[in-house]
C-alpha cells in the first residue's frame, strides 16, 4: 500500500515551547485515520506542517510522493480554526476557494448547489456568509474543502461546534469520501469520535508519538483493566471492594465502571463483584481510546498528568 | 500565475466594487470634474436683477455719484484679477468672475421728506426696496464716527444688500474726492499696480516667462496625487489583510496558495485599485488644469516620469501596508506599526516648500535619493524646477527606487509569511526585524 503522508523525525518548536517533537508518521492512501490527542498536544501544529502552512524545524515531510506546497491542489483542508469572507455569498466563496485549488469553469458552478444539498444546506448559494448560523458556516467551508474531490482530506477538529445533526451528516459525507478511496486525516481531541469512524489512529501527547496502528490491535494491547457492572441496588457503592481503585458510573445507564488497581487481576475483582452485590451483569471492559490514552500518559509523565488528561476528558 | 490573478481580481473585486469606494473614489472626482463644468453656467445664471427704487437721504452729490455708479461696471475685483498671472486671468472660469455691468432696473432718488420713521414705513410696505441715509458728516473729509445707515425690507437678498451698501460707500468717497478738486477716477488709474512679467533666461538662448502657479501648486498637485492614490489602495491592503486574519480565512487561503501567492495577489489586485483612484483624480485633476487652460505647464515627460513614481511608490506603501496588516491582529494595534511609518511618510509634505522653492538644492537632491521618500520627493523636484532635474539622478533615483521596491518586497514577504498566522499581541518593530531574518 503506498503512503499518502510520511513525516520523518519532525521537529517544531515555538520560542522555548516544543510543539513537536521527533515525530515519525505514516498515514497510507486510502486510510481513515484520527488524529488524537488532547488539547495542545500538537496536533493542528503538525497538521500545518503536512498543509506546508509552516515550515518544521528539522525532519522531512513527504505529501502524495512531493510535499504539500506542490500538491496543494490534491489536497482538501479544514482547518482548527474557521473563517470565511462573511459579506461574499455563500456560492461565490465556495467558487474563490475552489479557483484557488484550480478549480474553475461552468462545471464547477454547476455542482455547488447539488454538494449543498448533499450537506443538507439546501437554497443557500445566493445567501451572503454572514447571513447563516456558526454551524451553517462551518459547513460551507467543510464544502470549500472538499469541493475540488481531493484524493487526501484533512480535517482538523471538524466535528467541534456542530450540533449532534450536523455532525452526523458531516460524518456521512467524510464516510462517503472514505468510500470512494480518498485518504482522510482529522484530528479531534474527543476520541470516541475517532473510535466510531476511523479505521487507524495515531495519538500524540506532548509533540511526540505514544500510539500508532488500527484500533482493534491497539485495543488487544491493552490489558482490560475496567471491568463493568450493572448492579440490581443502583445506589451501592463499589469503591470498598478489594481492588477496585476507583468506580465511575456510566452517564445515561445503570451500568458502572470499575478501574482495577495495578496489584489485582481482572478476574479476581469480577468473582469479588459477583459476590458483594446482586448484579445484572457483570463483565470485563474494551478499553475505549480514552482509556488507552489515558493510561499511555500514565505511563510516559506519570499519574498526575494522567488525571489532568482525565479531567479534561471528561470536560470535553 | 492564475491564482496569484484569482486572488487580485478578489481584491479588487472586494475593494473597488462596493458603495462606499464608487462614491469616493468615482463618483467624487467626477462630481470635482462636473464642477468646474457647470460652475460657469451656474454663476452666470444665479444672479437675479436689482429692481426698484431706493430712496437716499443726505447729501445730493452723493446721490448724484450714486446714480452714475449704478449704471457703470463693477470694478471691485479689478484689482485682485489684475494681480493674477496672465495665464488664469484669460481662463473662462476666472472670466465668470470677471466685473461685469450689474443686471439692475434700479432708480435712485432724493428721498421725498424728512422724516425717517416715515420713510422706514414706506419701505416697509414695499413703496420703496431700500432706504440710504448719508449724514453730512460722513462725506466732510475730517474723521467721523457716524455711520452710513441702509434699511431694507426684510426679504431683500444679502447680495443687494451688499452692491447696495458697496456703491453708497464708493459713492462717499467719490463725494469727498470731488468735493476737494480731485477725479476720482484719475486717481484710481493713477493708483492701479501695474503688472509684471518675469522671464527667465536659458543658458541656450531661450526664454520661458515664470509661472508662480507652474512651481508651487502642480509639484504640490502631483505629490498629493501620488499620496492619495497609494496610500488609500495602501490602507485598503491593511484593512483586507486584517480582515482575513480576524475572520480565520486566512489559513484556508494558504492551504490553497502559499504565502507568497497571496502577497502578490493581494498587491496586484490593491495596484488595480490604486490605478483607478489615479486615473479617477488625475482626471479631476485634468479637468481643472483645462479649466484654467494650464494644461500646456504639464509636459509629457513629466506625466512619463509620473507613472515610473507612482509603480515606485506604490509598491513601497503597499510592501509597508501589508507587512503591518499582516502583523496585527486588529486595526487598532496597526496605529502602533503606522506611527513610525507614517512619521518618514509625511515627511514629504514638510520639505515641499522648500522643494519647490529651490528643486535642485542640497535637500532636494538628498531626500529625492533616499527611500521611501523617492517617488514623492522626485516628482516635486521635477515638476517644480525651472530647468530639468539632471538625468543622472533622475535615472539614480528610478534605480535606487525599484532597488528599494524589490529590498521591501523581500522584507514583506518574510514578515507576512509569519505574521499572517500570528494573533493576539501586536510584534514590536525589534519583533518585526527578527521576523524578517527568521522568515
Amino acid at each position: 500500500m503506498t503512503t499518502a503522508i510520511e513525516l520523518q523525525h519532525i521537529s517544531k518548536s515555538f520560542g522555548d515551547t516544543k510543539a513537536v517533537q521527533n515525530l515519525d508518521l505514516e498515514i497510507p492512501q486510502g486510510s481513515m485515520c484520527g488524529f488524537l490527542g488532547p488539547n495542545g498536544a500538537g496536533k493542528s501544529t503538525t497538521i500545518r506542517m503536512i498543509m506546508s502552512i509552516i515550515h518544521a524545524d528539522s525532519g522531512s515531510i513527504n505529501v502524495l510522493g512531493t510535499n504539500a506546497l506542490n500538491a496543494k491542489d490534491r489536497i482538501g483542508y479544514l482547518p482548527e480554526e474557521r473563517g470565511v469572507y462573511r459579506k461574499m455569498k455563500v456560492c461565490k466563496f465556495i467558487e474563490y476557494i475552489a479557483n484557488l485549488k484550480g478549480m474553475y469553469g461552468p462545471s464547477l458552478r454547476k455542482i455547488i448547489p447539488d454538494w449543498l444539498e448533499r450537506i443538507e444546506l439546501p437554497n443557500v448559494e445566493n445567501k451572503k456568509c454572514e447571513e447563516l448560523s456558526k454551524g451553517m458556516q462551518q459547513k460551507v467551508q467543510f464544502l470549500a474543502a472538499v469541493i475540488h474531490e481531493p484524493e487526501l482530506i484533512i480535517l482538523d477538529e471538524p466535528f467541534s461546534g456542530l450540533d449532534p445533526v450536523n455532525a452526523r451528516v458531516i460524518g456521512k459525507v467524510i464516510n462517503d469520501l472514505h468510500k470512494e478511496g480518498r485518504t482522510i486525516l482529522f484530528s479531534t481531541h474527543i476520541l470516541y469520535q475517532a473510535e466510531q469512524i476511523c479505521d487507524r489512529i495515531i495519538m500524540i501527547d506532548q509533540g511526540t508519538k505514544v500510539l500508532d496502528g488500527s484500533i482493534s490491535s491497539i485495543q488487544e494491547q491493552f490489558d482490560p483493566r475496567v471491568v463493568q457492572v450493572e448492579p440490581v441496588n443502583k445506589s451501592i457503592s463499589f469503591d470498598s471492594i478489594e481492588g477496585v481503585e476507583h468506580s465511575t458510573p456510566i452517564e445515561q445507564s445503570n451500568k458502572v465502571n470499575l478501574r482495577i488497581r495495578e496489584d489485582a487481576t481482572p478476574t479476581d475483582v469480577l468473582q469479588r463483584v459477583v459476590a458483594y452485590t446482586p448484579v445484572i451483569s457483570a463483565q470485563l471492559a474494551r478499553p475505549t481510546l480514552d482509556e488507552i490514552f489515558i493510561e499511555q500518559v500514565a505511563r510516559n509523565r506519570g499519574a498526575d498528568a494522567a488525571d489532568a488528561v482525565r479531567m479534561e476528558f471528561e470536560n470535553a | 500565475m492564475r491564482k496569484t490573478l484569482t486572488v487580485a481580481w478578489r481584491e479588487f473585486r472586494h475593494t473597488a466594487m462596493t458603495k462606499a469606494f464608487l462614491f469616493g473614489a468615482v463618483v467624487m472626482p467626477i462630481l470635482m470634474m462636473g464642477l468646474f463644468i457647470i460652475v460657469i453656467p451656474l454663476m452666470k445664471t444665479t444672479e437675479d436683477p436689482l429692481k426698484g427704487t431706493v430712496i437716499v437721504l443726505g447729501p445730493e452729490d452723493v446721490v448724484t455719484v450714486l446714480q452714475s455708479k449704478i449704471s457703470e461696471e463693477d470694478n471691485s475685483l479689478q484689482e485682485i484679477m489684475d494681480q493674477l498671472p496672465e495665464i488664469i486671468a484669460q481662463d473662462p472660469l476666472v472670466g465668470a468672475l470677471r466685473p461685469k455691468k450689474l443686471e439692475t432696473d434700479l432708480q435712485i432718488i432724493v428721498a421725498p421728506e424728512e422724516d425717517i420713521d416715515i420713510l422706514k414705513d414706506q419701505v416697509r410696505n414695499g413703496d420703496y426696496l431700500g432706504l440710504i441715509i448719508v449724514p453730512e458728516e460722513i462725506v466732510q473729509t475730517e474723521q467721523s464716527d457716524v455711520r452710513l445707515e441702509v434699511f431694507i425690507a426684510k426679504s431683500f437678498s444679502p447680495k443687494h444688500t451688499d452692491i447696495l451698501t458697496s456703491l453708497t460707500s464708493k459713492s462717499v468717497v467719490d463725494a469727498r474726492l470731488r468735493r476737494l478738486g480731485h477725479d476720482p477716477d484719475a486717481i484710481k488709474q493713477l493708483t492701479r499696480r501695474p503688472r509684471t512679467i518675469a522671464t527667465r533666461l536659458s543658458d541656450d538662448g531661450t526664454e520661458a516667462k515664470d509661472n508662480e502657479i507652474a512651481r508651487k501648486i502642480i509639484p504640490m498637485a502631483f505629490m498629493m496625487l501620488l499620496w492619495i492614490a497609494t496610500f488609500t489602495s495602501g490602507n485598503y491592503l491593511l484593512t483586507t489583510t486584517i480582515e482575513e486574519k480576524g475572520n480565520k480565512v486566512m489559513e484556508v487561503l494558504l492551504s490553497a496558495i502559499s504565502p507568497i501567492q497571496l502577497l502578490g495577489g493581494k498587491i496586484l489586485g490593491q495596484a488595480g485599485v490604486s490605478a483607478v483612484i489615479l486615473c479617477m483624480y488625475g482626471s479631476a485633476a485634468f479637468a481643472g488644469l483645462l479649466s484654467f487652460a494650464l494644461v500646456d505647464l504639464i509636459p509629457f515627460s513629466h506625466l512619463v516620469l509620473f507613472a515610473v513614481y507612482f509603480v515606485i511608490a506604490y509598491f513601497m506603501i503597499a510592501t509597508i501596508m501589508a507587512a503591518i496588516g499582516s502583523a496585527v491582529s486588529e486595526l487598532s494595534d496597526a496605529q502602533s506599526l503606522m506611527g513610525p511609518a507614517m512619521l518618514i511618510l509625511i515627511i514629504p509634505f514638510a520639505l515641499w516648500p522648500i522643494i519647490s522653492d529651490q528643486p535642485n538644492g542640497m535637500i532636494a537632491t538628498i531626500a529625492s535619493l533616499t527611500p521611501p521618500l523617492i517617488p514623492f520627493i522626485m516628482i516635486i523636484r521635477v515638476t517644480a524646477s525651472t530647468e530639468m532635474v539632471a538625468t543622472w539622478q533622475i535615472m539614480l533615483s528610478i534605480g535606487i527606487g525599484f532597488a528599494s521596491v524589490l529590498a521591501m518586497v523581500w522584507m514583506c514577504a518574510r514578515i507576512f509569511r509569519i505574521g499572517i498566522l500570528m494573533q493576539g499581541k501586536p510584534p514590536s518593530l525589534l519583533q518585526l526585524v527578527l521576523w524578517i531574518k527568521q522568515g
